[in-house]
């Protein structure tokens, strides 16, 4: 009974780690630095959540704002923020900072093959 | 389709008691950093006359995924002329984070106790959001819970819907759905973002809801301005 049980137990962990990685989102990494984002652009797989992690080196708050992805995010200082953005179909997505909005802008560009 | 239908069915036929259903949809998301002013305005006309609604309030987000916000409720009716109404507290919780689930969840908690008397409300219920291309529904359920010296002492139940398109940031079209109170009510509502500068902005809504479920007339103007800062 013991032995059973302990398979069990095993069996749900196992199921619930792989679902874990795979259900984990594409992660794309963006730094913040002199109120510029880079890189200024990014290419995402269409059709699929992924997951942006935006490192803010600056030593003021900065808030990632953009119409297009409908985000908004706000990201500290010596801090990194995460947004949740898609599932999108394919097409050009701008997003910019809020406090330094002439400098800090870049673009998602999501393409339906071809991912960098 | 399936979510929205659960909802209506589950809201549409409850049977509910005195305030006023239209106000605002509520989304569940909170920004750190963001204080806000508010004035609200609303203005129903039935067969038994006029109502005219404000309520002005201050609202701080508390962190990451709290916000405060304090009001101060006017009205004119009828039978008497435009005065302070009632006092209000309100927390939203945005309990996902935008995007990360299938849909994004808040919840609401709002306290009211009305000016001239020993009368009080309590809401609270669940904020939905989710994301189809470049629309967006937006679903509120609230239970309420009202008791003092002049109300009789009773749970009723609120509903409301917002479909919108994210056509530009100073101007988005939406259909508004409320229910509540033996009130069914729908119609064409509008919003918009105007950017001043950095985090300062103002956002506006407004919406025309007219009841369908009765023959009489129940028709309801809602605005509401925002200065974000």
């Amino acid at each position: 009974m013991q032995a059973r049980l302990t398979k069990i137990i095993v069996l749900s962990v196992s199921l619930w780690a792989a679902f874990s990685v795979w259900s984990k989102p594409l992660e794309f990494h963006i730094t913040l630095k002199d109120h510029v984002f880079t890189p200024s652009q990014i290419t995402i797989p269409a059709n699929t959540k992924v997951k942006l992690i935006i490192h803010n080196e600056d030593d003021s708050i900065e808030e990632f704002d953009s119409f297009d992805l409908n985000r908004e995010k706000v990201i500290f200082p010596n801090k990194k923020g995460r947004i949740f953005i898609g599932p999108l179909p394919a097409g050009r997505y701008e997003y910019f900072g809020e406090y330094f909005p002439k400098t800090a802008r870049g673009i998602v560009i999501v393409e339906d093959s071809n991912v960098n | 389709m399936r979510i929205l239908s659960i909802f209506a069915l589950l809201f549409c036929s409850q049977v509910l008691a005195d305030g006023i259903v239209v106000d605002k949809v509520y989304h569940p998301y909170v920004l750190p950093n963001e204080t806000e002013f508010e004035w609200r305005l609303l203005s129903r006309q039935t067969d038994d006359g006029n109502l005219l609604g404000q309520r002005v309030a201050f609202g701080k987000s508390l962190n990451e995924s709290l916000m405060l916000e304090a009001y101060l409720v006017g009205e004119k009716t009828e039978t008497e002329d435009f005065g302070l109404q009632a006092y209000e507290v309100e927390l939203r919780w945005m309990v996902t984070e935008q995007g990360e689930q299938w849909a994004d969840w808040g919840m609401l908690f709002e306290l009211e106790k009305l000016h001239q008397s020993d009368d009080w409300e309590f809401t609270t219920g669940v904020l939905f959001e989710k994301e189809f291309g470049q629309t967006s529904l937006t679903m509120n359920a609230f239970v309420v819970y009202e008791w003092g010296e002049n109300l009789e002492e009773e749970f009723e139940t609120e509903f409301r819907l917002k479909y919108r398109y994210r056509w530009m940031p100073e101007l988005q079209p939406a259909i508004e759905i409320y229910s509540g109170e033996e009130f069914f009510g729908i119609g064409p509502a509008f919003m918009g973002i105007y950017r001043i500068d950095r985090q300062k902005q103002v956002k506006w809504e407004a919406g025309f809801i007219s009841e369908i479920s009765q023959s009489g007339k129940d028709h309801s103007f809602r605005l509401a301005l925002e200065y974000e800062f």
